[in-house]
C-alpha cells in the first residue's frame, strides 16, 4: 500500500519536503517496506492520508538507503517503524508516556488513532507548542524498550 | 477542666502567626506575617518578597505598565513636536508619575508637557523608577522606556527655543493649536461632511424644480447623515427623488414599505453605490408600474441601471390595464410574474431577493465586513504558531520562485531540521551542534577502528607448535 504515498530515498528529497510543507503537519515514516509492522503502519497511513490532506502530509522514508543514514543518526532512529512529525520545518515532540518523545515508534492500532494523533499535533503546533500530549489512552500506545548505547 | 480552659484560651487568637516552615532556605521567617501594600495589584498582602513573582501580580503589572506607557508615548510625541501650550489647555495636561507618586502639572509652563518631560528626565525619577522595578518586578531592561534621556531633552529644548523665537517674530497670529492629531482629524471630517451635505442638497433642489414637487423629508437622521454620501452617487440621486415624488398619497402602506426599504438599505452601508440604489430603485420601479399614468417614470426606468432592465421590460405589458378601465390591479392578476407580480400584501418576496437568486444584494454590505473579518482570522493564521516566521519566509520564496525572480536554489546538503535529540538535554540548537561534532568525530573513529583489524593475533609458541586447528586464540581481543 505504500505505493500510494511517496517514498523518499535521498536526503535532499527529505529536506525539500520538510521545507516545502507549510502550515501542515508532515508525517515522516522511517522504516522498511518489507517489515511486517512497517507494512501495518503503512496501511494505516495510506488509508488516512487523504482525510488528513487538508492539514497534513504523509511521506515514507526508506532507512536502507545510504543517503538517509545521516537522518537515521540525527533522529536517533533505532527501532522501526519510527514516525516523526514536523510542522513548518520544526520538529514537534509528543509525549505519549513512552521513553522517547521525539518520535512515534510502532504502528497504530486504528486509523482513527493516527488521525487523532495528527490532529493533536496540528492543534498544538497552531498554538505554538513544540511538544504536545498524546490523545490516546495508554493501552493503545505501543510499548518498547529504549536502549542507550546497547545498555 | 483545666484542659478545656487551656484549649479555650488557645482558641481566640485573632491573628495567628503561621509557624515558620523549616525549609532549606528559611532565613526570613519574620517577614511572612507583615502586610504590605502592593501598588500594582492594589491590595495588601503578606506574601513578602514572593509576591512580585506571583502570576496575578505579573499580569496586573503588565497592565499597569502598559497603561502608563501609553501616557508616556503621548508625552514622547510632544517631545518630538514641541508646541506652545495655551493656558486654557494647561489643566488637561496633568500627569501623574506612578513611580514617584508625584503629580506633575503644567501651570506656568510655556510648552506642552514641559514639566512632565523635565520630570521624566530627572535623576530623581530615574532612581525611583529603579526602586519600583526592584520592588515590583518588571523587566529591568525596560527602564529606558519610562524615562527620557538627556539628549532627547536637549533636542526638545532647542526645538522649543526655536519655536519661541518664531512665535515672537510672527506675533502669534495663528489660532490653530494642534492639540494632537485626533482633534484635527475630527475637525477636518466635520468640515468635509458639512460641505458634502450642502452640495448634495443643492443638487437635489435643482433637479426637482422641473417636477415642482419637493422631495419628501422622510425618515430621521439616517437619511441626513448618510444622505451626504449616499446621494452623492451621480445620476441616481436625482432619480431617487423623482421616483419618490411620483408616488401618490393614497398608497400609504406601500410608502411605509418604501421608507423601511430605504432605511434598511441605509443601515447596511450606503457606500455600495449602485447596488443598493438598484435595490431601492427596483422597489420604486415596482410601484411605478402600478401607477401607469406616470409616463415620466418609465423614462427614468430606462436610464441605464442594469437591474431596472427587467422592470422596464414588463412595463409595456402592464400598461394595458388601468384603474379607470377596470382592469384588476396587477398584483392580483398575474402573481406568477416575478417583477411586477408580487406585493407585500400578496406575500410575495421582494424583487431584489428573487432577481438575484438569494439574498446576495441586500446582505453583501453586511456580509462583506463579516467575511473580511472572518477571512482575516484565517488568512492571518496564528502568528504564534510553530514555525510561523519560517512559513512566511518560505511562502515568499516560493512565490518568487514561481514568478521566476529567484532561481530555485538547492538547499545546503548539510541542512538539518530543528530536532531535539533523544539522549540529549538542552536546546535544539545545541543538539544540532552536538550532532555536527559527532559527525566530525565519526570518520576519525572509523579510521581508528580499522587499526585493530590489521593487528596480528598473538599466537604463542606453544600454539604454533601444535598443529591442531585453533580457531580462536584466547589472546585476541575483540
Amino acid at each position: 500500500m505504500s505505493y500510494l504515498l511517496e517514498t523518499l530515498t535521498k536526503k535532499k528529497e527529505i529536506d525539500t519536503i520538510i521545507r516545502d510543507t507549510i502550515d501542515k503537519v508532515l508525517v515522516l515514516r522511517f522504516g522498511r517496506s518489507s517489515d511486517s509492522l512497517c507494512l501495518q503502519l503503512d496501511d494505516t497511513l495510506a488509508k488516512s492520508a487523504r482525510e488528513l490532506s487538508k492539514f497534513g502530509t504523509v511521506a515514507m522514508v526508506d532507512i536502507d538507503s545510504e543517503d538517509v543514514q545521516v537522518y537515521v543518526n540525527y533522529f536517533d532512529i533505532t527501532l522501526i517503524p519510527s514516525t516523526i512529525f514536523f510542522f513548518n520545518a520544526q520538529h514537534i515532540k509528543m509525549d505519549s508516556g513512552t521513553a522517547d518523545h521525539t518520535k512515534w515508534v510502532g504502528a497504530f492500532h486504528r486509523k482513527q488513532d493516527f488521525i487523532d494523533v495528527v490532529e493533536a499535533i496540528f492543534r498544538g503546533a497552531m498554538k505554538g507548542k513544540l511538544i504536545v500530549n498524546c490523545p490516546l489512552p495508554p493501552e493503545r500506545i505501543p510499548k518498547y524498550q529504549l536502549l542507550y548505547k546497547d545498555v | 477542666m483545666t484542659m478545656e480552659a487551656d484549649s479555650r484560651a488557645k482558641k481566640p487568637n485573632p491573628k495567628p502567626k503561621p509557624k515558620p516552615k523549616p525549609g532549606p532556605n528559611s532565613t526570613n521567617t519574620k517577614k511572612k506575617s507583615e502586610f504590605e501594600y502592593c501598588k500594582v495589584c492594589n491590595r495588601n498582602h503578606n506574601e513578602g518578597q514572593r509576591h512580585k513573582y506571583f502570576p496575578s501580580h505579573t499580569k496586573s503589572l503588565s497592565n499597569f505598565l502598559s497603561r502608563f506607557q501609553n501616557k508616556i508615548t503621548d508625552i514622547r510625541f510632544f517631545l518630538k513636536n514641541p508646541s506652545v501650550l495655551r493656558p486654557e489647555h494647561a489643566s488637561r495636561n496633568r500627569f501623574w508619575c506612578v513611580f514617584c507618586d508625584f503629580d506633575v502639572d503644567e501651570l506656568g509652563s510655556s510648552f506642552v508637557c514641559n514639566n512632565a518631560i523635565n520630570h521624566l528626565a530627572s535623576v530623581d525619577h530615574f532612581k525611583k523608577l529603579k526602586h519600583f522595578i526592584w520592588k515590583y518586578g518588571g523587566a529591568m531592561d525596560r527602564v529606558d522606556a519610562f524615562r527620557i534621556s538627556e539628549a532627547d531633552v536637549a533636542k526638545w529644548e532647542k526645538n522649543c527655543k526655536s519655536l519661541k523665537s518664531e512665535a515672537t517674530s510672527v506675533g502669534e497670529g495663528s489660532q490653530e493649536l494642534p492639540l494632537g492629531p485626533p482633534n484635527d482629524i475630527h475637525n477636518e471630517l466635520n468640515f468635509e461632511n458639512m460641505n458634502n451635505f450642502e452640495k448634495n442638497t443643492i443638487h437635489h433642489l435643482n433637479s426637482n424644480i422641473s417636477n415642482g414637487v419637493m422631495p419628501l423629508q422622510y425618515h430621521t437622521n439616517e437619511c441626513q447623515i448618510s444622505g451626504s454620501g449616499f446621494l452623492g452617487v451621480a445620476n441616481s440621486g436625482t432619480n431617487l427623488h423623482v421616483v419618490t415624488s411620483s408616488l401618490p398619497a393614497d398608497t400609504c402602506s406601500t410608502m411605509s414599505l418604501w421608507n423601511s426599504n430605504y432605511a434598511m438599505v441605509n443601515q447596511n452601508s450606503p457606500w455600495n453605490g449602485t447596488n443598493c440604489l438598484g435595490n431601492v430603485y427596483l422597489s420604486g420601479g415596482m410601484y411605478q408600474v402600478y401607477q401607469d399614468e406616470r409616463v415620466e417614470s418609465r423614462d427614468i426606468n430606462s436610464q441605464g441601471l442594469q437591474n431596472i432592465a427587467q422592470v422596464s421590460s414588463t412595463v409595456p405589458k402592464e400598461a394595458g390595464g388601468n384603474v379607470n378601465s377596470g382592469a384588476p390591479p396587477p398584483w392580483l392578476g398575474s402573481i406568477a410574474q416575478k417583477e411586477g407580480g408580487g406585493n407585500v400584501h400578496s406575500g410575495a418576496p421582494p424583487p431584489w431577493l428573487e432577481a438575484t437568486g438569494g439574498d446576495k444584494l441586500e446582505l453583501i454590505p453586511v456580509l462583506n465586513s463579516f467575511i473580511s473579518s472572518n477571512k482575516s482570522g484565517k488568512s492571518k493564521l496564528n502568528p504564534k504558531r510553530v514555525g510561523a516566521a519560517w512559513a512566511e519566509k518560505r511562502k515568499m520564496e516560493m512565490e518568487m520562485e514561481k514568478r521566476g525572480e529567484i532561481v530555485k536554489r538547492d538547499c545546503d546538503p548539510n541542512w538539518l531540521p530543528n530536532f531535539g535529540r533523544v539522549w540529549q538535554s538542552g536546546s535544539r540548537k545545541e543538539s544540532r551542534k552536538e550532532f555536527e561534532i559527532e559527525k566530525q568525530k565519526q570518520p576519525n573513529i572509523q579510521c581508528q577502528s580499522e587499526m585493530p583489524v590489521t593487528v596480528q593475533p598473538y599466537i604463542s609458541k606453544r600454539m604454533r607448535r601444535d598443529t591442531t586447528a585453533y580457531s580462536g586464540d584466547p589472546y585476541v581481543n575483540k
